[in-house]
């Protein structure tokens, strides 16, 4: 274990790049589970990158891009965290990777609003296409609107893979113990936002008895999961059929 | 105006695979997917007019702001498809402005409040004892919602600017929305606590008895008051720096770092 080469850095950086020009598709590319599974299949860590991979899933639930809005890139935190987990070795590689992958799904924020707004230059690249008549490069135009997308995650990657003995070095060497624990509340606490913004997206003001019978079957009762959504579900049509069939929302 | 002509069945098939691979493809900020909604129209324009000076107009209705769940416009592309063909532009138009709105939430609802956290935590269990089938899982729980676009499409196609009154008019909209956000909260109310059972406090205080000292975790205090207490009080504060104060997703991701860096630094968490 040690350094990585060029070429897995590239690798990498291309499965980044089309992961998220998938996940636009609706592929289930840039899932943290199936980047951390890929990037384990190419780094030789396969039960490396299934860890990480469900560590930042579960971080993840309940987060999605809503109305275009920008949340932590835990795709791209996973190929990192991986790989450079992986480089690192021994006992306590998911614990490091995990220690990576946290701040670079924070950091990668940033470029998720530096790539929707690049964006918006191909957007008027295709309306000047128009006043010109020219619908073929219009559709130029769109399909080139992946670039600053594929770029946007492609390039921290491979920078972040090729630089990874470095970066382990000042990891260990470098990052306080306060710090490194940070990381990990951080990390712990992430899910909070998601369930925040689910909440607000369902009126919560209005509908709170329901996502507080949900919680007293969990925290009570321990009920787990499909439970709840059997629960939830005979609920809902409890209620809507009392009413009629018809919902007056 | 050209004679009036019907869509091929090459062509339908085309504009579908355009609108359901690339709809995205160059969202930005300013119109979101309303570039993608116009070039998947495009094949149907070439066909139903003959010159460049009409096909032109044609797209530039479209480049209008436009954003909802992709899967969902499927449906708001087949109605849009049925309307164009019958040259009915302005119903396009209004069929695009009054679905994309509700779809959005429905889709929403379904695909990132139920239907991912739900296969999430099973695929994340999966792939922690190793198995290759937490991530294949995962991959086919999003890529179910790309498969139904097809059926979605044809299905908007069919209806046409029936689906106005058939969803808004018959209330199904209002019907799905209900069930699943009683669905959705039930299952999130139980999520905050499971999902964040590890948030906890290491805080313990020293109490002295008759004959002795006793250690008292103050997270087992807590736990009595309401139990994952500070889970609750987390997902609290985010909701009302998100309703309350009008944060952006991102002005509340921070602020959340600031509270978990200081509590983890402060020693609370």
């Amino acid at each position: 274990m040690g350094d990585y080469g060029f070429l897995t850095a590239l690798i990498l950086g291309i499965w980044a790049y089309f992961s998220i020009i998938g996940a636009l598709a609706g592929w289930g590319t840039a899932e943290a589970l199936v980047s951390g599974f890929i990037t384990g299949l190419v780094v030789g860590d396969v039960k490396l990158g299934l860890e990480i991979g469900a560590t930042l899933t579960l971080m993840s639930l309940g987060m999605a891009t809503y109305g275009g809005a920008t949340i932590p890139d835990f795709n791209t935190a996973a190929i990192i965290g991986t790989a450079i987990g992986a480089a690192a070795g021994g006992t306590n590689a998911a614990e490091l990777g995990l220690g990576i992958a946290i701040p670079v799904a924070l950091f990668m924020t940033q470029l998720d609003v530096l790539g929707r707004a690049t964006t918006t230059f191909f957007m008027h690249g295709a309306e000047q296409a128009l006043e010109k008549g020219n619908l073929k490069s219009l559709e130029k135009w769109h399909l080139m609107g992946t670039i600053p997308w594929g770029l946007s995650r492609g390039i921290p990657v491979f920078l972040g893979v090729l630089a990874g003995q470095a970066v382990i070095d000042n990891v260990v060497n470098a990052i306080p113990a306060w710090f490194m624990h940070g990381m990990r509340v951080t990390g712990s606490v992430l899910p909070a936002l998601g369930f925040a913004l689910l909440l607000s997206m369902m009126n919560l003001n209005k509908n709170w008895p329901y996502a507080l019978i949900g919680y007293a079957l969990f925290a009570y009762l321990g009920v787990p999961t499909l439970g709840l959504a059997f629960i939830g579900l005979s609920l809902a049509f409890i209620i809507t059929k009392n009413r009629g069939g018809v919902a007056n929302v | 105006m050209s004679n009036e002509r019907k869509l091929d069945q090459a062509t339908l098939r085309k504009m579908a695979l355009r609108h359901n691979i690339t709809l995205q493809w160059s969202w930005n900020y300013e119109r979101m997917q309303a570039l993608g909604f116009a070039y998947s129209l495009i094949p149907a324009f070439e066909k139903l007019y003959d010159t460049n000076e009409e096909r032109v107009a044609a797209v530039q209705r479209h480049m209008q702001f436009y954003n909802t769940h992709p899967s969902m416009s499927a449906i708001v592309f087949g109605a849009a498809t049925a309307l164009e063909e019958s040259y009915a532009p302005d119903a396009a138009e209004s069929i695009k402005i009054g679905l994309m709105g509700p779809l959005a939430g429905i889709g929403d609802t379904l695909q990132s409040v139920l239907m991912r956290p739900i296969i999430g935590v099973i695929a994340a269990g999966l792939a922690a004892e190793g198995s290759i089938f937490g991530p294949i899982l995962m991959f086919f729980a999003q890529f179910f919602w790309f498969a139904i676009r097809f059926p979605l499409f044809n299905w908007g196609y069919k209806k046409s600017i029936g689906l106005i009154s058939e969803m808004v008019g018959e209330g199904i909209i209002n019907k799905i929305t209900e069930i699943a956000t009683i669905l959705g909260l039930v299952v999130i109310g139980g999520f905050v606590p499971s999902i964040m059972a590890g948030v906890k406090t290491p805080l313990a205080y020293t109490k002295a008895f008759e004959g002795g000292e006793k250690v008292i975790a103050i997270q087992g205090v807590l736990d009595g008051i309401i139990p994952y207490m500070i889970p609750l009080l987390l997902v609290g504060f985010s909701y009302w720096l998100l309703t309350s104060k009008k944060f952006s997703p991102l002005k509340t991701l921070l602020a959340l770092i600031v509270v978990a860096f200081a509590g983890a630094v402060a020693g609370l968490l």
